[in-house]
């Protein structure tokens, strides 16, 4: 049931694009979901994070210190979008350079479009909100440690981050290099897939993506994970349950097994993201693009220093605390065991995914409400990353699906595969929407 | 005393380190693009040329095989830096553990590491300018041991790598920076930033005798950072204050770990050696030949080429001559017959020389005063002043006289006359 089909196979009048943004448009001023809106000249609708690059379109990573930053290209991943017809209609709303679980780290947050009481989900907020409120489009997004699963879950979306370089970083602001991937959101895995045939593939511009041939081996085998399940909300591990049993009647072999690294991925994952990000970020100074400081007659280390102060306190929670872990006192402790640890988690999670897939819910908890996230103290918030973060930090594909409803709001379920077989699990998740509902707030840009 | 250096040059790449930018543009912020300007959303793509010439210097200068070499981000903030880091490397660099060769001892090259240049500052007197043609433009950081002992060994080591690296294509003109570490007494004092050979040498003066007074007077001398004043000539106390460099490094995420097992090195040249062996084997000054080849590829080619068949002293000669008039990249076969006049003592002038390398007809070039011309005149000479022979054995000088007036009528060496003559007045 791809949506992208049936709008291809129809007549699309010009009007249709006028129409719609004048539809979105009073929507948005409501959810905040995107952050520019175009007309697009034509094609099914796209929009794009963000943090990615659109030539000639503001692109600051929803960040006050990238105000007026015009990038002058094309992220390849939106260069490719164009190029194969697709209509770009705007950036969306995130966490400030993806610093965030909720979507609250923003001048404006997104809301959530089944409650506006509740958060969208982060870092991809803005994605998850579009794709859950456009008929027909898809949202080109990027996730470091569960940017595209969890906002996807709080939205009802599917979202797919595939193996960690499959699709070119060439035009995503970094927030870690080593750990960010481009992925797509949609309303059905079979759109998700459509779109990432045309994204994916090695580019010159990026020398860590990869021209490995994809696959979709099924293993007849499905993974529950003690330590995936360890303190996530009762409420949502009795209909995960249920999730669980549908999978054996689809004819999957479940199993339990532990995966005794994960107690450790979270630490390892922040480590790493943090020192990454800290270096990233050195380079906004206030100088040359974004936020400027009119000043010329300071010193550059005031004058540098005047034009930080725009960060987001969580990014600069992570600057510092990234700076720290890789100077050269603490780096052993710090900086080179949590490599360590990424590296032998990856064994770990080869090991079994050799065998078959993981499922597991994406969030330990239920949607929470804006003032409650507000309240979380940042560790809280790190640890509500715990499902996300393991695919996330090995660089492994998965994708996350909603699954059930509970008291109206979407709840979303995860499948991880290995390396490269990123179409085994669009593959499953487009056999489990068959006998599924997607439930819908909004349907804009109907035909 | 301890001497280490930090050398810089620019690699001959026509392209920047991590973009396809030209390495040679000469309008100010034109050669620059979204990756060399540090743009959110660019990322690096290794220029592998930068990589072969890294890989080669690395040989040439005896390191050890390294099987994958990689990057990392070196942080600090300054307004020339567009990313406020450089892409440089550590651990992981194109060379490591070698020595290069002088005279006297092996000095030890303790790494050699590719990255890029930040862009350039142009300071005006109430403003700065920055031109970003030179951000990106891959350089090769060649770090050396504490193994220099003194002026002559710092002299001779500068010399001789750069040579090395001349012979490696690298544009020694272009950029030479040294930072120059010296130590007399326990701590170590860093000279950043000098440029070319003659201010290396002041700097290392100066600072040798600064130490040395202080040494003398009983007093500390305090690890820091010092800057060369090149009008002055004296070193000075950097302003920035002193602090342990903290640079947090970090694999660079953006790039890859790249193997040099496929790369293909540059055979390397080692002029200073080769001088010395054909000094030693043709009898000549060593002296004359290294100043002749050392920076000279074609002067070493003519050299190689002809020394089998000719003498080396006319070898010698004819270098020198062409190299006197901008000639020195004659065609090989035209060399023969300038080889064959300078041997029979008949140095070309300038416009036969100009018809010799492009090859045109010439007509007495070839046909040199043989030795028994020549020595019917010396006698005709002596003839015509007899008190000559008296004169000349109480002072050989006045055989000078004989050999003016020889040259004074053909195009002659007057070594080759007065050999002659030593030879009819000693008979």
């Amino acid at each position: 049931m791809s949506s992208i089909g049936e709008f291809e196979g129809k007549d699309i009048p010009e009007s249709y694009y006028p129409k719609l943004v004048k539809e979105l448009e009073p929507i948005n001023k409501r959810l905040n979901a995107f952050l520019t809106i175009s007309n697009p000249e034509g094609g099914f609708p796209f929009s794009v994070k963000d943090n990615i690059c659109v030539n000639g379109v503001e692109s600051r990573a929803g960040s006050r210190i990238l105000k007026g930053y015009i990038p002058p290209f094309n992220a390849t991943a939106v260069e490719r979008m164009l190029n194969s017809g697709f209509g770009f209609l705007g950036k969306t709303n995130m966490d400030e350079f993806g610093f965030g679980s909720f979507g609250l780290n923003t001048e404006v947050p997104a809301k959530n479009p089944f409650d506006e009481r509740y958060v969208a989900g982060g870092s991809s907020s803005g994605a998850a909100v579009a794709t859950s409120i456009l008929k027909y489009h898809v949202a080109i997004s990027e996730s470091t440690g569960g940017s595209i699963a969890t906002p996807a879950a709080f939205c009802g979306v599917v979202g797919f981050t595939p193996t960690y370089g499959a699709v070119s970083r060439y035009g995503l602001i970094d927030y870690a290099n080593s750990l960010d991937k481009i992925g797509v959101m949609a309303r059905s895995a079979e759109d998700v897939r459509i779109v990432f045939d045309k994204v994916k593939g090695s580019d010159k511009y990026d020398t860590t993506c990869t021209d490995a041939k994809f696959t979709a081996k099924d293993k007849k085998k499905v993974f529950i994970i003690d330590q995936f399940t360890k303190g996530v909300d009762e409420k949502i591990l009795s209909s995960f349950e249920k999730l669980v049993e549908k999978f054996k009647d689809m004819g999957y072999n479940v199993e339990n097994r532990e995966i005794r690294l994960a107690e450790k991925a979270i630490a390892a994952y922040y480590i790493i993201a943090m020192a990454e990000s800290s270096t990233n970020l050195a380079k906004y100074t206030g100088f040359k693009y974004g936020l400027r400081n009119e000043r010329f007659d300071e010193h550059y280390n005031e004058f540098f220093t005047k034009a930080r102060k725009a960060f987001h306190k969580e990014s600069k929670r992570r600057i510092v605390l990234g700076t720290m872990v890789r100077s050269a006192s603490v780096r052993d402790r710090y900086y080179s065991k949590a490599l360590k640890v990424r590296s032998l988690l990856l064994d770990e999670m080869n090991a079994l995914l050799k065998e078959g897939f993981i499922l597991s819910p994406v969030m330990p908890i239920l949607t929470p409400k804006m003032a409650e996230a507000e309240s979380l103290t940042p560790l809280e918030m790190y640890k509500s990353d715990m499902l996300t973060i393991p695919a996330n930090l090995c660089g492994l594909p998965h994708i996350s699906f909603p699954y059930a409803y509970e008291k109206g709001m979407p709840l979303g379920a995860q499948l991880i595969t290995s390396q490269f077989n990123d179409y085994a699990i669009m593959d499953m998740v487009s056999k489990w929407e068959k006998d599924f509902e997607y439930r819908f707030k909004y349907n804009l840009g109907e035909l | 005393m301890k001497i280490g250096l930090e050398v810089h040059v620019a690699l001959p790449t026509k392209t920047k380190l991590f973009c396809s930018c030209s390495t040679e543009a000469s309008e100010p912020n034109t050669s620059i693009c979204p990756i060399c300007m540090g743009l959110p959303g660019a990322k690096p793509m290794l220029n592998e040329k930068a990589l072969e010439v890294g890989a080669s210097i690395a040989k040439a200068l005896n390191c050890k095989t390294q099987d994958t070499t990689s990057f990392v981000r070196k942080v600090y903030f300054y307004p020339d830096l567009p990313k406020s880091f450089q892409i440089t490397q550590t651990e992981d660099a194109i060379g490591r553990e070698g020595y290069l060769g002088i005279d006297s001892k092996k000095v030890g090259i303790r790494r050699i590491q590719l990255e890029e240049d930040p862009a350039k500052i142009i300071r005006e007197e109430d403003y700065t300018l920055l031109d970003f043609n030179r951000s990106g433009v891959p350089l090769v950081e060649i770090v050396t041991e504490p193994d220099i002992s003194s002026e002559e060994e710092l002299r001779e080591f500068l010399t001789e790598l750069k040579s090395i690296l001349y012979y490696l294509g690298v544009d020694i003109e272009k950029e030479f920076k040294v930072d120059l570490n010296i130590s007399l007494g326990r701590n170590r004092v860093e000279i950043k930033n000098i440029t070319g050979v003659k201010n290396i040498i002041d700097a290392e003066r100066y600072e040798v005798e600064r130490q040395g007074k202080l040494l003398k007077a009983g007093q500390e001398i305090a690890a820091e950072t010092r800057s060369y004043n090149e009008a002055k000539m004296s070193t000075e106390a950097s302003r920035e204050k002193e602090s342990e460099e903290e640079y947090g490094f970090i694999y660079e995420p953006d790039l890859t770990t790249y193997s040099t097992k496929g790369i293909e090195l540059a055979k390397p040249v080692f002029a200073s050696r080769l001088a010395g062996e054909y000094a030693a084997r043709y009898n000549v000054s060593a002296k004359t030949l290294k100043e002749l080849v050392l920076f000279n590829k074609d002067a070493l080619s003519m050299i190689e080429h002809a020394k089998e068949k000719h003498d080396m002293k006319s070898i010698i000669a004819s270098v020198e001559l062409l190299s006197k008039y901008n000639m020195l990249d004659m065609k090989k076969e035209r060399l023969e017959r300038l080889l064959l006049a300078v041997e029979k003592g008949v140095y070309p002038d300038k416009e036969t020389l100009s018809k010799l390398y492009k090859g045109e007809q010439v007509e007495a070039a070839g046909d040199a005063v043989d030795n028994k011309t020549i020595d019917k005149e010396i006698r005709e000479v002596i003839k015509k002043n007899p008190s000559i022979l008296e004169e000349y054995k109480k002072n050989p000088k006045a055989a000078n006289f004989i050999v003016g007036q020889i040259t004074k009528k053909y195009k002659v060496h007057p070594r080759m006359v007065s050999e002659r003559l030593n030879e009819i007045l000693s008979g």
